[in-house]
C-alpha cells in the first residue's frame, strides 16, 4: 500500500507544501535573516549584524510594552480561570436553563477582536464619561482593566466548556468515597475535583497565557496603546515598529522585536509541553 | 463513486476559480488600454504644447493610471468625483484611496512596500519629507510646479523640488458673533490676548445668567487633540523663532512657554465643562457644543467651515479671530496661516504612471472643473495660478486680514521633530488640565523642551 | 426530590437575568443602532430609543447603501469559504500522506508543521506580505492560497493526530479491492475523519472570518475591504465618525455569526474545546 501512495505524493502532499512554502517557510526565513539587516523593503536589505537587537532592547518602550503585556498576561491568566472554573462548577450542577447559559457565556468567543475591542470601547468609554472621568484614550489605568474585562468576557465560555468536560470526567465514585468518609464539600473540591482536574487546569492556563501575549486586535481596537504608548502590548508594538515609524532603522528593529517576541513565544511552548507531559506521567 | 465525485466537483471548482481571477485580470486590462490610447489622443489634442515640454511624458503616457493615497478624509468624497470625471474626460484611470484619520504614515508605509504603490502621496513639510526624501520624484520640470504663485509653497531639497503645496490653510478662533455681542462685545474689543482674558473671564463670571460659555470644551483625545499639542503649540515655536531669527531649531528652548500656559489656562478654565472632566470630552462634543451655541469661542480651522456651514451657521454670524498669546506686536498678528499638505510623487513608480499623476495633478490645479471642485466641494485655497475664488469664510477673512497689513503666522509645526514628540506634549497638557499644579506644568515643559531633543536626536 | 414552583420561576428568572446581563454589550450595540445619530453620545448610550430618537432602519440602509457593507460582506465570505475548503481538502491529504508514509521527510513535514503553529503572526507579518505582493496573491479571489499556508499548521496537526488512531487494515482492503490511494482517501478515509474535518473547519472559519491584519496588510486595500477591515476603518475616520451606520454594521457582522452558532451549538462547541485539548 504504501507503494502506491508514494506514487500520489504530488496530488497529497504538493498544494499543500507550496501553499506553506509561500505563505510560512520564506517569509519565515526572510525574517529570521532580515533581523539582522537595514532594510525599507526585502531587496535593499543591508547586512548590519546584531545591531538590530541592541537597538532593540535598548528601546525603553520595547521594554515598557514587554512588562506591560507580563502585567496582563498573569492578571487575565489569573480571573479569566478562575472565574471560568467556578462557573464550570456552577454549570455542572443540574437545573433548568443550565445548558441556555452554557451557549450564552459561550457566544462571545466567537466574535472577531476588532468588533470585539470597539463594543466594548463604546461601553467604557460612556461608563467613564458618566462618573466624569478621563476617556480610555488618555486613562491607561482604564485601558489595563478594560482590556482584562474585554479578554474575560471573551474567554470565560471558552475555558469554562473545557473546564465542564474535565469536571465531568472526574468518576462519580470517587466522589461518592469522600463523601462518605465524610469530606465536606470543600473538602471534595480541594482533595478530590481540583487535582483530577490538574491536566485540563494546565491546558487552560497555556491557553489563556499564549492568547493574552499574542493579543493584537483587541488592544489595537479598544485602546490602540494609548495614552502615549502606555498600553501598547507587545504585538502592537512591533506592528507599530513596523509600520507608524518613517526611516531607514525602524523596520530591521522592528523584525528583531519580531524574532525576540518568538522565542518569548517558544520558550513558553516548550514550558507547556513540559509540564503537560510531566503532569502525564504521574497519573 | 458519488462523493468522489463531488470532491472533484469541489477541487474543478477552485481551480476554475483560479483561472476566473487571472482572466478578470486580463479582462479588465482591455479596457485600460483602449481607455489609455484614448487618453493619448486627448492629450495631444488638448495641450499639445505642454506634453512637448515634459521630458519624460510622450510614448509612454498612454498607459499611465494614478494612485493617489489623500490625507484628508473630509475632502474624500470631493476627491472620488473628482477622480471620477477626470477618468470620464481622459479615460486615464485614477484611484483615490483615504486613510483613515491618524492611520496616514502607517497606511502609507505598508503601501509603499506593495507593488501598486501609490504615485501620488503627501508628506506634512521638511521633516515628513525626511522620511520619504528617497522615494520622491524631482517636480522641477513638471508643469505644476510652474502654476504655483509662490516659489515657497514649494518643498525644496537643494536644487530638487520634492514636495507642492496644494491646499493653504488658516486657523484661528473660530467666534459666534451673535452670543458674543449677547455678552455685551464685539469681535473689534478682541485686539490682545489681554482683551480676550478679560472678556472671556467676564463670560464665565456670568455663565449663568447668559446660559452660554466662553471657550467650548477641549477634546483631548486622539479626535483633536492636535487643535492643541500641534496647532496651539504652534504659536510659542513661531515666536521663538522670530526672536531667534531661525526657521527651525534641533532643540527647542522655550522662551515663550509661560505665555502658552496663560492661553491653555483661560481655554480650560473657561470652557463649558469643568478642567477635570475635561479628559472625558472628544473632538465631536466641541464641535456639537459650538453648533448648539453653548460657546463663543472655539479653536479650529477654515477646513471646519463647511461642517459649521452645514450645521446651520450663516456667515453673518461667524468670524476667525488671530491667536492671541501675548507675544510680539500683536495689533499685526493674522491668522495662523500655511500648509502641511504637500505632494509627493513616487519616483519608483513606472514611467508612465509618473507622467500620468502630473498630468492629473496639473489638471486638479488648472483645469476649471478642477479648480472648482477644490474651491467649492473641498473648501480649499489653492496656492496656483488659475485658482478659483473660494466661498470659504475663513479664508476669506485671512486674505482680509493680510490686506490691511497683518502678518499671518507661519505653520512652525512642521518643524515639529515627530509624531511622538506632539504625543508627549498632549499627553502632558491632559494631565495638567486635570490638575493645575505646577509640577504639572513642568511635565509640559519637560515634554516641550527634553523631548524636542531627545526626537529630534533620534531622528537625525 | 420536588421544588417549589415560586422557586422554579424564580430560578428560571435569575438564569435569564444573567444570560441577559451577559449579552448586554451586544444589545447595547443593537438598541443604538436604531437610534438617530444625535442620540448617540458619550452620555445617552445608554438610553433605550425613544419616539424622537428612534431611527427606524435608516442606519441599516445606509450601511449597505453607502459604506460598501455588501461588498465587504461578499468579500470575507468569499475568502472564508475559498481558503476553508482548500485547508480542509488539502491539508486532510497532506496529514493522511505523512502518517501513512513513514520517512525522514515526512515527519520532517510534521514537525516544521508543528512549529509553524507556536510562530506568532508578527514573526512573518512583513515578509508575508512582502511574498504575496510580489506573487500577486493580493485579491480575495486567490489569497487563499496564503491562507492554506499560514492556516496549514493546526490544520495538518489536528488531521495527523487523528489519523493515527484510525486503523490502517480497512485501507488496506480497500487497496486490494482494486481502490488508487485517491479513492481510498476520499471514499474510506474522508468519512473516518468527519469529526475532525468539523472541528477543523470551525476553528479555521473563526480565525478566518475574523482576521484582521493578514487581510490588511495582504489585500489590495484600493479596491478590497473584508468587514473587519471596514470596521477598523470607520473608527479611524476623522472626528466626525457617523456612529449609526457603524452600529449597524457591527449588528450586520455579528447577526450571522449568532444565526450560525444557533444552529450549530453543539458541533461548535465540540470543535473548538476539542481542538483547544490537543493544541
Amino acid at each position: 500500500m504504501e507503494r502506491s501512495l508514494r506514487k500520489y505524493w504530488p496530488i497529497f502532499l504538493l498544494p499543500t507544501v507550496i501553499a506553506f512554502i509561500i505563505g510560512f517557510v520564506v517569509p519565515f526565513a526572510e525574517g529570521l535573516y532580515l533581523s539582522f539587516c537595514q532594510f525599507t523593503t526585502v531587496n535593499n536589505a543591508k547586512f548590519i549584524g546584531i545591531k538590530n537587537f541592541i537597538r532593540a532592547i535598548s528601546d525603553a518602550q520595547f521594554g515598557a510594552s514587554f512588562w506591560f503585556t507580563l502585567r496582563f498576561a498573569i492578571c487575565s491568566v489569573l480571573s479569566i480561570n478562575i472565574i471560568a472554573f467556578i462557573v464550570a462548577l456552577w454549570l455542572t450542577k443540574k437545573f433548568a436553563g443550565n445548558n441556555f447559559l452554557r451557549a450564552v457565556f459561550f457566544m462571545p468567543n466567537l466574535i472577531g477582536g476588532i468588533v470585539l475591542g470597539y463594543i466594548w470601547q463604546i461601553l467604557i468609554n460612556c461608563v467613564l464619561s458618566i462618573v466624569g472621568k478621563p476617556l480610555l484614550a488618555l486613562n491607561s489605568t482604564a485601558g489595563f482593566v478594560g482590556l482584562i474585562i474585554l479578554m474575560c468576557w471573551q474567554q470565560i465560555g471558552y475555558m469554562m466548556i473545557i473546564y465542564i468536560a474535565g469536571l465531568n470526567s472526574v468518576p462519580d465514585s470517587l466522589i461518592e468515597a469522600s463523601k462518605i468518609d465524610g469530606a465536606t464539600n470543600l473538602q471534595t473540591l480541594f482533595k478530590v475535583k481540583i487535582p483530577m482536574v490538574m491536566p485540563t487546569i494546565t491546558i487552560c492556563m497555556f491557553l489563556t497565557l499564549t492568547n493574552s501575549f499574542k493579543l493584537f486586535d483587541q488592544n489595537l481596537a479598544l485602546t490602540g496603546g494609548d495614552p502615549n504608548h502606555q498600553t501598547e502590548m507587545l504585538a502592537l508594538n512591533i506592528y507599530n515598529t513596523f509600520y507608524a515609524r518613517a526611516g531607514a532603522q525602524w523596520k530591521g528593529m522592528g523584525q528583531a522585536k519580531a524574532v525576540i517576541f518568538f522565542i518569548i513565544v517558544i520558550l513558553m511552548s516548550f514550558a507547556q509541553l513540559k509540564l503537560s507531559r510531566d503532569s502525564e506521567i504521574q497519573q | 463513486m458519488k462523493k468522489l465525485l463531488s470532491i472533484f466537483a469541489i477541487l474543478t471548482l477552485i481551480t476554475s476559480t483560479l483561472f476566473a481571477c487571472s482572466s478578470n485580470n486580463t479582462a479588465s486590462s482591455t479596457p485600460a488600454t483602449e481607455a489609455a490610447t484614448e487618453a493619448a489622443v486627448d492629450a495631444v489634442t488638448e495641450e499639445g504644447t505642454e506634453v512637448a515640454n515634459e521630458p519624460i511624458a510622450e510614448a509612454p503616457k498612454a498607459s499611465g493610471q494614478v494612485y493617489y493615497l489623500n490625507f484628508k478624509p473630509e475632502a474624500d468624497e470631493a476627491w472620488q468625483s473628482l477622480a471620477k470625471s477626470y477618468t470620464e474626460e481622459t479615460g486615464v484611470p485614477v484611484t483615490v484611496v483615504t486613510a483613515a484619520s491618524g492611520n496616514y504614515e502607517t497606511t502609507l508605509m505598508s503601501e509603499m512596500s506593495k507593488s501598486s504603490a501609490p504615485t501620488l502621496f503627501q508628506v506634512n513639510g521638511p521633516v515628513g519629507l525626511a522620511n520619504w526624501v528617497d522615494v520622491c520624484y524631482d517636480l522641477k520640470d513638471s508643469a505644476i510646479y510652474k502654476e504655483l504663485t509662490s516659489d515657497s509653497y514649494a518643498l525644496k531639497n537643494g536644487n530638487s523640488v520634492l514636495g507642492i503645496a496644494y491646499v493653504i490653510e488658516s486657523y484661528g478662533i473660530i467666534v459666534n458673533k451673535t452670543l458674543l455681542a449677547k455678552a455685551g462685545y464685539s469681535i473689534d474689543d478682541i485686539k490682545s490676548f489681554a482683551d480676550l482674558q478679560s472678556i472671556a473671564e467676564d463670560i464665565t463670571a456670568r455663565s449663568s445668567e447668559l446660559g452660554f460659555s466662553a471657550f467650548t470644551s477641549a477634546g483631548l483625545d486622539g479626535s483633536s487633540d492636535w487643535r492643541f499639542k500641534t496647532h496651539l503649540a504652534n504659536l510659542p515655536i513661531y515666536f521663538e523663532y522670530q526672536n531667534d531669527g531661525i526657521e527651525q531649531s534641533p532643540a527647542i528652548k522655550g522662551t515663550y512657554l509661560s505665555n502658552y500656559k496663560n492661553i491653555w489656562d483661560l481655554y480650560i478654565n473657561n470652557s463649558t465643562a469643568d478642567p477635570k472632566l475635561l479628559s472625558s470630552k472628544t473632538g465631536d462634543d466641541s464641535r456639537n457644543e459650538f453648533l448648539a451655541k453653548k460657546a463663543v469661542f472655539y479653536q479650529n480651522g477654515s477646513w471646519e467651515y463647511n461642517s459649521l456651514h452645514d450645521g446651520g451657521f450663516s456667515d453673518d454670524e461667524l468670524a476667525m479671530i488671530p491667536i492671541y498669546i501675548g507675544v510680539g506686536n500683536e495689533a499685526n498678528q493674522g491668522l495662523c496661516t500655511g500648509t502641511e499638505n504637500y505632494w509627493c510623487v513616487n519616483k519608483d513608480s513606472k514611467p508612465e504612471d509618473i507622467a500620468a499623476t502630473l498630468d492629473f495633478m496639473n489638471w486638479c490645479v488648472t483645469s476649471e472643473r478642477g479648480t472648482l471642485a477644490m474651491a467649492n466641494a473641498m473648501g480649499f485655497v489653492i496656492p496656483f495660478k488659475s485658482a478659483v475664488a473660494s466661498p470659504n469664510l475663513f479664508v476669506r477673512q485671512d486674505t482680509e486680514y493680510t490686506r490691511e497689513g497683518k502678518t499671518p503666522v507661519a505653520w512652525c509645526f512642521t518643524t515639529m521633530p515627530s509624531e511622538e514628540w506632539k504625543n508627549g506634549v498632549g499627553q502632558a497638557l491632559t494631565a495638567y488640565a486635570a490638575d493645575q499644579t505646577d509640577d504639572n506644568w513642568q511635565g509640559v515643559v519637560t515634554a516641550f523642551v527634553d523631548g524636542w531633543k531627545t526626537e529630534y536626536d533620534l531622528a537625525h | 426530590m420536588k421544588k417549589n414552583p415560586i422557586l422554579k420561576i424564580f430560578l428560571s428568572l435569575l438564569v435569564l437575568a444573567v444570560a441577559v446581563l451577559y449579552m448586554y454589550p451586544i444589545i447595547m450595540i443593537v438598541l443604538n443602532s436604531l437610534k438617530v445619530e444625535s442620540a448617540i453620545s458619550t452620555n445617552t448610550v445608554f438610553e433605550l430609543p425613544r419616539s424622537n430618537s428612534f431611527n427606524g432602519l435608516n442606519n441599516f440602509i445606509t450601511a449597505i447603501t453607502k459604506q460598501g457593507f455588501l461588498q465587504s460582506f461578499f468579500y470575507s465570505v468569499f475568502i472564508t469559504v475559498t481558503s476553508l475548503i482548500s485547508i480542509l481538502v488539502c491539508c486532510s491529504m497532506c496529514a493522511y500522506f505523512i502518517t501513512r508514509i513513514r520517512s525522514k521527510v515526512s515527519s520532517f513535514l510534521y514537525y516544521l508543521f508543528v512549529f509553524s503553529m507556536v510562530v506568532p503572526f508578527q514573526m512573518v507579518m512583513f515578509t508575508l506580505a512582502q511574498t504575496a505582493d510580489t506573487l500577486r496573491l493580493n485579491t480575495p479571489y486567490n489569497i487563499f492560497i496564503i491562507y492554506l499556508g499560514f492556516g496549514a499548521g493546526l490544520a495538518v496537526f489536528m488531521f495527523a493526530g487523528f489519523m493515527k488512531s484510525v486503523p490502517i487494515e480497512v485501507e488496506e482492503a480497500a487497496m486490494i479491492d482494486g481502490c488508487n490511494p485517491l479513492q481510498t482517501f476520499f471514499l474510506i478515509v474522508l468519512p473516518i475523519l468527519k469529526p475532525t474535518i468539523v472541528s477543523v473547519g470551525i476553528l479555521e472559519a473563526m480565525w478566518l472570518w475574523n482576521d484582521y491584519l493578514l487581510p490588511t496588510l495582504v489585500l489590495d486595500i484600493k479596491k478590497y475591504m473584508t468587514i473587519p477591515m471596514l470596521i477598523q476603518y470607520f473608527r479611524g475616520s476623522y472626528g466626525k465618525v457617523e456612529m449609526g451606520p457603524m452600529m449597524a454594521s457591527i449588528v450586520l457582522t455579528v447577526l450571522p455569526i449568532i444565526l450560525v452558532y444557533i444552529f450549530a451549538q453543539k458541533y461548535i462547541i465540540k470543535g473548538m474545546t476539542s481542538g483547544a485539548v490537543k493544541g
